[in-house]
């Protein structure tokens, strides 16, 4: 039996060599797979074959929900791709593992060298503890609110620039009679990730942590929680407090609320479904301080693995696919913020009002950037399951703003202190 | 005492008038006992099969109770923009498959566990009922591993052998239950005729195991057709991936198309509706059945 077994491996493992001569193939896995995207890196995988005829690229997309536990039994078993679509949100992980190539010396001595928007090299280069950088920079993206602009200005209501001015809007856009509501809370997955943007855009502050502790529990972001969790239910739907991405999206969609905060991920869907006649966006209002503070989103890049066999070619692949052109392209079919900055001319970012004011948000003197700690091992786990819950307390009356504030600073400020120690 | 007590009070009373016969039908208790809570269980099942067709069929973004206009563009989208033609076809290779070895050898293990007594058997239905206890994302690294170095990783083959052997266990212990209940004596019976052990287990014995084989078949179809979490993880094509990993590329990470996903849901469906209408006749038989009278 045994016998029979080893010989069955060797006819299926010599099945699968060979094939020596040739193109390189270098496998690449898109970690969004799916209808949007894939088209778009099919036509980019076209173009690089046809100006690399000696490389061949095997495309896989990757179910964005599970695309962490893909690469992470890739990595347990040893059978990564050679390049791979990631986001800063699981990028510590996977540098963690060991699984990536440093790439900051190809940038430097390639074509790309000074070409990649700052802000987002260093947003990859802070998930990394050692400083390096463990992905290119393709895109970025920025917590906007989606506002109903028929609605606006049918009622005459003004686009709102602070906090005070949308939580008024929204209780004039509400009409339970008839289920329109003015806003729309994320208060189930994902909820506290986007509070923290809300929280901070209001109060100014413009670090996460001040000599080490954590400055979520401020008051100033207390004040901002407590605002949300008065128009729940009053200016909200109820079922709001289980609210996940994919619901809120639904209901926006579906003309039940007439704002929503979510980021540019959500442009094709909300354009498709109500068209820029009706929907537009606004950067998340100001606080009391007149302050423009940006907690950033996860930026999203292209990494090659370790276990490549064709390392060049891969990063040639990657430095393909960050180029002004391709990355151009990409980003003006998803509505995201291109990473290169030759891409800032292109006429499409004039035609696509959301993505201008993103960039005009990220280009402005005056925004601060608050880099949320996605770099904490367990930044995912306090966000979600530890707070996720809390906040729906807040929200259902059942504790307060402060106290919810306090534990989340707690827990984030011992992981902090724990990360500094092993570094 | 009491005797004389009823004795006393029989001729008082009034003769129970008799009872209405026909009205029995008619009683409207028999609603509510009855047929409201199907009819309540019934909605609760399928109110998510209407929520599915009307998104199915409806244009995106219109809100109205009724799939009106009808639309097939979620559909046109799932088959011809995801690729559910080759998901298709793959899911319903690996789940035949599993199928076919799964009854196989459930048949074999099923019929030994159940006619012949031998030295651990109890130990080995404990560790077989274990098994179900272990769930797949835990066996998925070693599995991987063994797959990989076995050159099984990107193969339909080697889905169809992780869902076999997770299949296996429970389909073991049920085919073993089946064959128990099939007598003895009729085999014995055939032998005693002239058969050997073989000839009377498939000439009398297995006939009798129909309804066995069409439940532990189905049951084995269908959790293959449903793995989501083998089907992602031991391939890495695009074209050897299954139906449940072109329904989650509706699900994107910023986005949901809901049409996509309830038009690949009902794509998904309709074989497990189909398998189930046809396999439905032959669990019910399997119950009634008796080899014996009296």
């Amino acid at each position: 039996m045994k016998r029979l077994l080893v010989a069955l491996a060797l006819v299926l493992s010599a099945c699968s060599a060979g094939g020596q001569d040739g193109p390189t193939t270098i496998t690449f896995w898109d970690n969004n797979g799916g209808p949007g995207r894939t088209p778009i890196y099919e036509e980019l995988i076209k173009r690089f074959e046809a100006a690399n005829p000696n490389i061949k690229v095997e495309y896989v997309g990757i179910p964005s929900s599970s695309v962490q536990q893909k690469y992470d039994t890739a990595i347990a078993g040893g059978s990564t791709p050679d390049v791979g679509g990631v986001t800063t949100s699981y990028l510590a992980h996977l540098v963690g593992q060991d699984a990536l190539e440093p790439l900051d010396e190809r940038l430097e001595s390639g074509p790309l060298k000074g070409k990649l928007l700052p802000g987002l090299l260093e947003t990859v280069r802070q998930t990394a503890m050692d400083g390096k950088l463990y992905a290119a920079p393709a895109s970025g993206n920025l917590d906007v609110i989606w506002y109903r602009s028929d609605l606006f200005a049918e009622q005459k209501i003004a686009v709102p620039d602070t906090w005070d001015q949308l939580v008024d809007a929204a209780a004039k856009l509400t009409k339970p009679a008839d289920n329109k509501y003015g806003f729309t809370i994320r208060g189930g997955a994902g909820s506290v990730f986007q509070l923290l943007a809300e929280a901070y855009s209001y109060s100014g502050v413009d670090k996460f942590y001040d000599g080490g502790k954590s400055t979520v529990s401020d008051p100033r972001n207390a004040e901002l929680v407590s605002k949300i969790a008065g128009i729940y239910k009053k200016s909200t739907p109820e079922a709001d407090v289980n609210n996940n991405y994919t619901q809120m999206v639904a209901q926006f969609t579906g003309g039940t609320v007439a704002m929503m905060h979510h980021n540019l991920g959500s442009t094709a869907d909300v354009m498709k479904a109500l068209g820029a006649q009706k929907v537009s966006a606004m950067p998340l209002p100001k606080g009391p301080s007149g302050k423009r503070t940006v907690v950033p989103n996860p930026t999203d890049g292209f990494a090659v693995f370790k276990g490549s066999k064709n390392p060049d070619a891969s990063w040639k692949f990657v430095e393909f696919l960050t180029s002004a052109e391709s990355n151009g392209y990409w980003n003006e079919k998803v509505g995201q913020i291109p990473a290169n900055t030759d891409v800032r001319g292109a006429e499409w970012i004039q035609k696509n009002p959301a993505v201008k004011m993103a960039l005009g948000v990220l280009e402005d003197p005056a925004t601060m950037l608050v880099p949320a700690p996605v770099y904490l091992p367990e930044y995912s786990s306090i966000t979600k399951t530890d707070t996720e819950p809390l906040y729906q307390k807040v929200l259902l009356g059942q504790m307060s703003a402060q106290q919810f504030l306090d534990e989340l600073a707690a827990k984030l400020t011992t992981a902090q202190q724990e990360w500094e120690k092993r570094k | 005492m009491t005797q004389t007590l009823s004795r006393q009070e029989t001729p008082v009373s009034p003769p129970p008038p008799a009872p209405p016969r026909r009205k029995k039908h008619r009683d409207p208790s028999r609603f509510f006992r009855l047929y409201l809570p199907l009819v309540l269980y019934l909605l609760f099942t399928l109110i998510p099969f209407y929520w599915m067709l009307v998104f199915a069929f409806r244009p995106a973004g219109e809100t109205t109770l009724l799939p009106w206009p009808i639309t097939f563009e979620h559909f046109d989208t799932v088959w011809n923009d995801i690729g559910f033609g080759l998901f298709f076809q793959n899911s319903l290779l690996i789940a035949l498959g599993t199928l076919v070895t799964v009854t196989v050898f459930a048949v074999m293990g099923g019929y030994a566990l159940a006619r012949f007594k031998f030295r651990g058997q109890r130990v080995f239905l404990l560790a077989l009922l274990c098994t179900q206890f272990i769930p797949g994302a835990m066996m998925l690294i070693p599995l991987f591993v063994i797959f990989k170095n076995v050159g099984l990783l990107n193969s339909l083959t080697g889905l169809i052998i992780a869902d076999t052997a997770f299949q296996l266990p429970l389909a073991l212990i049920l085919m073993s239950g089946f064959v128990r209940n099939v007598p003895v004596e009729l085999e014995e019976a055939a032998m005693v005729d002239g058969c050997s052990r073989l000839r009377a287990f498939f000439a009398v014995t297995l006939p009798q195991l129909r309804p066995a084989l069409v439940a532990v078949g189905s049951f084995a179809f269908i959790g293959a057709w449903n793995n989501f979490l083998f089907a992602l993880m031991f391939a890495s094509r695009q074209d050897k991936f299954t139906l449940p990993v072109g329904l989650s590329y509706a699900l994107g990470e910023f986005n949901t198309d809901f049409g996509a996903l309830a038009a690949g849901g009902v794509v998904a469906a309709v074989p497990v509706v189909l398998v189930f209408a046809v396999v439905q006749r032959f669990l019910v038989q399997g119950l009634s059945a008796g080899a014996v009278k009296g």
